[in-house]
Protein backbone atom coordinates (compact mmCIF):
# COMPACT_ATOMS: atom_id res chain seq x y z
CA UNK A 1 0.00 0.00 0.00
CA UNK A 2 1.81 3.22 -1.34
CA UNK A 3 2.00 5.93 1.33
CA UNK A 4 1.26 8.73 -0.59
CA UNK A 5 -0.22 11.67 1.67
CA UNK A 6 1.14 13.23 5.05
CA UNK A 7 -0.93 11.34 7.14
CA UNK A 8 -1.88 8.49 5.83
CA UNK A 9 -3.04 7.17 8.46
CA UNK A 10 -5.66 9.79 9.15
CA UNK A 11 -6.51 9.31 5.45
CA UNK A 12 -7.35 6.14 5.62
CA UNK A 13 -9.55 6.58 8.74
CA UNK A 14 -11.33 9.27 7.37
CA UNK A 15 -12.24 7.74 4.13
CA UNK A 16 -13.15 4.56 6.16
CA UNK A 17 -11.76 1.77 4.58
CA UNK A 18 -13.08 -1.70 4.62
CA UNK A 19 -9.59 -3.40 4.77
CA UNK A 20 -10.07 -6.99 6.48
CA UNK A 21 -11.33 -7.33 9.32
CA UNK A 22 -8.43 -7.00 12.24
CA UNK A 23 -5.40 -8.76 11.99
CA UNK A 24 -4.67 -10.86 15.35
CA UNK A 25 -1.37 -11.31 15.36
CA UNK A 26 -0.93 -12.91 18.37
CA UNK A 27 2.23 -12.28 19.18
CA UNK A 28 3.80 -12.32 22.81
CA UNK A 29 3.21 -10.05 25.32
CA UNK A 30 6.28 -8.84 25.30
CA UNK A 31 7.84 -6.52 27.63
CA UNK A 32 9.71 -3.38 25.53
CA UNK A 33 12.87 -3.14 27.31
CA UNK A 34 14.62 0.45 28.28
CA UNK A 35 17.78 0.27 26.00
CA UNK A 36 17.64 3.92 26.24
CA UNK A 37 21.06 4.97 28.01
CA UNK A 38 23.09 1.23 27.68
CA UNK A 39 21.49 0.93 30.97
CA UNK A 40 18.98 -1.95 30.28
CA UNK A 41 16.05 -1.02 33.27
CA UNK A 42 13.07 -2.29 32.25
CA UNK A 43 11.04 0.87 32.80
CA UNK A 44 8.45 -0.01 30.15
CA UNK A 45 6.18 -1.94 32.15
CA UNK A 46 5.92 0.61 35.09
CA UNK A 47 5.91 3.47 33.11
CA UNK A 48 3.20 2.31 30.31
CA UNK A 49 -0.10 3.76 30.01
CA UNK A 50 -2.78 0.78 31.46
CA UNK A 51 -5.62 2.16 29.22
CA UNK A 52 -3.86 1.70 26.06
CA UNK A 53 -2.73 -1.65 26.85
CA UNK A 54 -6.24 -2.61 27.60
CA UNK A 55 -7.62 -1.05 24.34
CA UNK A 56 -8.22 -2.74 21.74
CA UNK A 57 -7.65 -6.23 22.55
CA UNK A 58 -7.26 -7.50 18.58
CA UNK A 59 -4.03 -5.61 18.19
CA UNK A 60 -0.96 -6.87 19.02
CA UNK A 61 0.35 -5.79 22.49
CA UNK A 62 3.37 -4.26 20.92
CA UNK A 63 1.16 -1.71 19.48
CA UNK A 64 -0.03 -1.02 22.95
CA UNK A 65 2.99 -0.42 24.56
CA UNK A 66 4.41 1.68 21.68
CA UNK A 67 3.33 5.21 21.69
CA UNK A 68 0.33 6.48 19.69
CA UNK A 69 2.07 9.56 18.31
CA UNK A 70 0.88 12.04 15.29
CA UNK A 71 0.23 10.36 12.49
CA UNK A 72 2.82 12.04 11.37
CA UNK A 73 5.49 12.04 13.24
CA UNK A 74 7.55 9.24 13.04
CA UNK A 75 8.75 7.42 16.40
CA UNK A 76 12.10 5.17 17.04
CA UNK A 77 10.97 2.05 18.73
CA UNK A 78 13.76 -0.11 20.55
CA UNK A 79 12.49 -3.46 21.04
CA UNK A 80 14.49 -6.25 20.69
CA UNK A 81 14.01 -6.27 16.75
CA UNK A 82 15.02 -9.17 14.48
CA UNK A 83 15.64 -7.46 11.83
CA UNK A 84 17.38 -4.26 13.52
CA UNK A 85 19.29 -4.79 16.70
CA UNK A 86 18.91 -1.27 17.57
CA UNK A 87 19.02 0.06 20.96
CA UNK A 88 16.78 3.17 19.84
CA UNK A 89 14.59 5.45 22.08
CA UNK A 90 12.21 3.61 24.51
CA UNK A 91 8.77 4.30 23.00
CA UNK A 92 6.15 4.90 26.35
CA UNK A 93 2.74 3.91 25.55
CA UNK A 94 1.81 7.52 27.09
CA UNK A 95 2.70 10.64 24.94
CA UNK A 96 3.76 13.34 27.50
CA UNK A 97 2.77 16.66 26.02
CA UNK A 98 0.47 15.14 23.06
CA UNK A 99 -1.49 12.46 25.23
CA UNK A 100 -4.99 13.02 23.12
CA UNK A 101 -7.34 10.41 23.99
CA UNK A 102 -9.15 11.05 20.73
CA UNK A 103 -6.29 10.77 18.52
CA UNK A 104 -4.85 7.71 20.41
CA UNK A 105 -8.47 6.03 19.88
CA UNK A 106 -8.28 6.80 16.35
CA UNK A 107 -4.85 5.40 15.62
CA UNK A 108 -5.92 2.10 17.40
CA UNK A 109 -8.91 1.95 15.21
CA UNK A 110 -6.93 2.68 12.23
CA UNK A 111 -4.23 -0.44 13.61
CA UNK A 112 -7.54 -2.93 13.80
CA UNK A 113 -7.56 -3.12 10.36
CA UNK A 114 -4.48 -3.12 8.76
CA UNK A 115 -3.64 -6.12 6.21
CA UNK A 116 -0.81 -7.84 7.46
CA UNK A 117 1.35 -6.42 4.84
CA UNK A 118 0.63 -2.92 6.31
CA UNK A 119 0.98 -4.02 9.49
CA UNK A 120 4.36 -5.05 8.61
CA UNK A 121 5.44 -1.97 6.71
CA UNK A 122 3.95 0.14 9.63
CA UNK A 123 5.94 -2.50 12.14
CA UNK A 124 9.17 -1.71 10.03
CA UNK A 125 8.30 2.03 9.67
CA UNK A 126 8.51 2.54 13.58
CA UNK A 127 10.77 0.33 14.21
CA UNK A 128 13.55 1.36 12.09
CA UNK A 129 16.07 4.22 13.51
CA UNK A 130 19.55 5.31 13.30
CA UNK A 131 21.99 3.65 16.02
CA UNK A 132 22.65 6.20 18.92
CA UNK A 133 26.51 5.37 18.60
CA UNK A 134 27.00 5.85 15.02
CA UNK A 135 25.12 9.58 14.84
CA UNK A 136 27.20 10.15 18.03
CA UNK A 137 30.63 9.11 16.23
CA UNK A 138 29.01 10.89 13.12
CA UNK A 139 28.25 14.30 15.06
CA UNK A 140 31.64 14.37 16.56
CA UNK A 141 33.49 13.71 13.15
CA UNK A 142 31.84 16.13 11.30
CA UNK A 143 32.20 18.97 14.54
CA UNK A 144 35.61 18.48 15.17
CA UNK A 145 36.21 16.84 18.52
CA UNK A 146 32.64 18.23 20.27
CA UNK A 147 31.34 16.78 23.27
CA UNK A 148 27.87 15.24 21.69
CA UNK A 149 25.52 15.65 23.97
CA UNK A 150 22.86 12.48 23.97
CA UNK A 151 19.27 14.75 23.40
CA UNK A 152 22.00 16.22 20.31
CA UNK A 153 21.29 12.88 19.06
CA UNK A 154 18.28 11.82 19.02
CA UNK A 155 17.03 15.51 17.58
CA UNK A 156 19.29 14.97 15.15
CA UNK A 157 18.62 10.53 14.02
CA UNK A 158 14.86 11.93 14.14
CA UNK A 159 15.61 14.87 11.98
CA UNK A 160 17.42 12.58 9.38
CA UNK A 161 14.55 9.71 9.69
CA UNK A 162 11.80 11.62 8.88
CA UNK A 163 14.08 13.15 5.44
CA UNK A 164 14.53 9.66 4.82
CA UNK A 165 10.64 9.77 5.11
CA UNK A 166 9.83 12.65 2.86
CA UNK A 167 12.85 11.55 0.19
CA UNK A 168 11.29 8.39 0.04
CA UNK A 169 7.72 9.57 -0.17
CA UNK A 170 8.35 11.93 -2.65
CA UNK A 171 9.88 9.32 -4.74
CA UNK A 172 6.88 7.46 -4.80
CA UNK A 173 4.97 10.32 -5.59
CA UNK A 174 7.17 10.68 -8.67
CA UNK A 175 6.49 7.26 -9.73
CA UNK A 176 2.58 7.47 -9.58
CA UNK A 177 3.01 10.54 -11.82
CA UNK A 178 5.33 8.67 -14.07
CA UNK A 179 2.99 5.59 -13.32
CA UNK A 180 5.72 3.05 -12.93
CA UNK A 181 5.55 0.57 -10.17
CA UNK A 182 8.01 -1.82 -8.48
CA UNK A 183 11.48 -1.27 -6.06
CA UNK A 184 12.21 2.53 -5.98
CA UNK A 185 14.70 3.96 -8.28
CA UNK A 186 17.80 6.09 -8.14
CA UNK A 187 16.48 7.93 -10.76
CA UNK A 188 13.53 8.82 -8.46
CA UNK A 189 15.16 9.30 -5.88
CA UNK A 190 17.33 11.75 -7.38
CA UNK A 191 14.10 13.50 -9.04
CA UNK A 192 12.49 13.71 -5.17
CA UNK A 193 15.79 15.00 -4.31
CA UNK A 194 15.29 18.04 -6.67
CA UNK A 195 11.59 18.43 -6.16
CA UNK A 196 12.59 18.90 -2.02
CA UNK A 197 15.55 21.31 -2.87
CA UNK A 198 12.99 23.49 -4.78
CA UNK A 199 10.51 23.51 -2.08
CA UNK A 200 13.91 24.42 -0.09
CA UNK A 201 14.11 21.22 2.67
CA UNK A 202 17.39 21.02 1.52
CA UNK A 203 20.08 23.00 3.74
CA UNK A 204 22.19 24.83 1.44
CA UNK A 205 25.34 25.05 1.57
CA UNK A 206 27.10 28.65 1.13
CA UNK A 207 30.31 27.36 0.00
CA UNK A 208 30.23 24.53 -2.55
CA UNK A 209 31.68 21.04 -1.88
CA UNK A 210 34.97 20.44 -3.36
CA UNK A 211 36.52 17.15 -3.62
CA UNK A 212 34.10 14.69 -3.07
CA UNK B 1 14.12 1.78 6.65
CA UNK B 2 12.72 2.26 3.72
CA UNK B 3 10.14 -0.29 3.38
CA UNK B 4 8.68 1.39 6.46
CA UNK B 5 8.30 4.39 4.17
CA UNK B 6 6.90 2.97 1.34
CA UNK B 7 9.48 1.08 -0.02
CA UNK B 8 9.83 -2.33 -1.46
CA UNK B 9 10.72 -5.00 1.12
CA UNK B 10 13.43 -5.25 -0.96
CA UNK B 11 14.71 -1.69 -2.17
CA UNK B 12 17.56 -1.41 -4.92
CA UNK B 13 21.20 -2.20 -3.20
CA UNK B 14 21.80 1.54 -5.88
CA UNK B 15 18.63 3.25 -4.21
CA UNK B 16 19.69 2.48 -0.70
CA UNK B 17 23.37 3.57 -1.30
CA UNK B 18 21.86 6.79 -2.78
CA UNK B 19 19.19 7.26 -0.08
CA UNK B 20 22.27 7.14 2.21
CA UNK B 21 24.62 9.14 0.40
CA UNK B 22 21.74 12.18 0.47
CA UNK B 23 21.10 11.54 4.02
CA UNK B 24 24.97 12.00 4.97
CA UNK B 25 25.33 14.78 2.90
CA UNK B 26 21.95 16.49 4.71
CA UNK B 27 22.86 15.91 8.13
CA UNK B 28 26.76 17.28 7.23
CA UNK B 29 25.19 20.53 5.88
CA UNK B 30 22.53 20.56 8.97
CA UNK B 31 25.42 20.11 11.30
CA UNK B 32 27.71 22.78 9.37
CA UNK B 33 24.78 25.51 9.34
CA UNK B 34 24.15 24.67 13.26
CA UNK B 35 27.67 24.76 13.96
CA UNK B 36 27.72 28.38 12.07
CA UNK B 37 24.81 29.54 14.01
CA UNK B 38 25.99 28.11 17.44
CA UNK B 39 29.38 29.65 17.00
CA UNK B 40 28.14 32.91 18.30
CA UNK B 41 26.59 31.49 21.02
CA UNK B 42 29.52 29.42 22.01
CA UNK B 43 28.90 25.39 21.89
CA UNK B 44 27.03 23.65 19.81
CA UNK B 45 23.30 22.75 21.16
CA UNK B 46 20.12 20.93 20.86
CA UNK B 47 18.79 24.84 19.90
CA UNK B 48 20.72 25.07 16.84
CA UNK B 49 18.98 22.60 15.67
CA UNK B 50 16.15 23.72 16.41
CA UNK B 51 16.21 26.64 14.97
CA UNK B 52 17.06 25.38 11.69
CA UNK B 53 14.21 23.49 11.40
CA UNK B 54 11.84 25.91 12.74
CA UNK B 55 10.10 26.05 9.34
CA UNK B 56 9.57 22.33 8.83
CA UNK B 57 6.66 22.00 11.26
CA UNK B 58 6.28 17.81 11.08
CA UNK B 59 9.83 18.24 12.29
CA UNK B 60 9.79 20.69 14.65
CA UNK B 61 7.03 18.79 16.38
CA UNK B 62 8.50 15.56 16.29
CA UNK B 63 12.01 17.07 17.77
CA UNK B 64 10.21 18.57 20.59
CA UNK B 65 7.79 15.42 21.28
CA UNK B 66 11.23 13.03 21.37
CA UNK B 67 12.97 15.51 23.97
CA UNK B 68 9.93 15.92 25.88
CA UNK B 69 10.24 11.76 26.06
CA UNK B 70 13.62 12.02 26.58
CA UNK B 71 12.99 13.71 29.92
CA UNK B 72 9.76 11.74 30.79
CA UNK B 73 12.04 8.81 30.40
CA UNK B 74 14.64 10.24 32.55
CA UNK B 75 12.50 11.16 35.50
CA UNK B 76 10.84 7.83 35.22
CA UNK B 77 14.52 6.52 35.56
CA UNK B 78 15.10 8.53 38.70
CA UNK B 79 12.26 7.66 40.42
CA UNK B 80 12.76 3.81 39.39
CA UNK B 81 15.91 4.14 40.55
CA UNK B 82 15.07 5.42 44.22
CA UNK B 83 12.42 3.06 44.01
CA UNK B 84 15.17 0.34 43.95
CA UNK B 85 16.77 1.58 46.75
CA UNK B 86 13.91 1.35 49.20
CA UNK B 87 13.22 -2.22 48.26
CA UNK B 88 16.49 -3.31 48.73
CA UNK B 89 17.03 -1.83 52.14
CA UNK B 90 13.73 -3.32 52.92
CA UNK B 91 14.89 -6.59 51.65
CA UNK B 92 18.18 -6.37 53.61
CA UNK B 93 16.79 -5.90 56.70
CA UNK B 94 14.26 -8.87 56.32
CA UNK B 95 17.31 -11.00 55.63
CA UNK B 96 19.02 -9.60 59.12
CA UNK B 97 15.90 -10.66 60.80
Amino acid sequence: MKQVSKDPFEAAFEEEEDESPAVAVDAPQQDDDDDYDEDGIDIQSSAADPSTSTAAPTSTPRIAAVSVAKSHAKNKDDDQEEEEEDNMDVELSKLPSAADPAKMAKMQAILTQFTEEQMSRYESFRRAGFQKSNMKRLLASITGTQKISVPMTIVVSGIAKMFVGELIETARMVMTERKESGPIRPCHIREAYRRLKLEGKIPKRSVPRLFR
Amino acid sequence: MMYGFGDDPNPLPESMALVEDIVMEYITDLVHKAQDIGSKRGKLSVEDFLYLIRKDLPKLNRCTELLSMNEELKQARKVFESDEEKLRKVFEADEEN
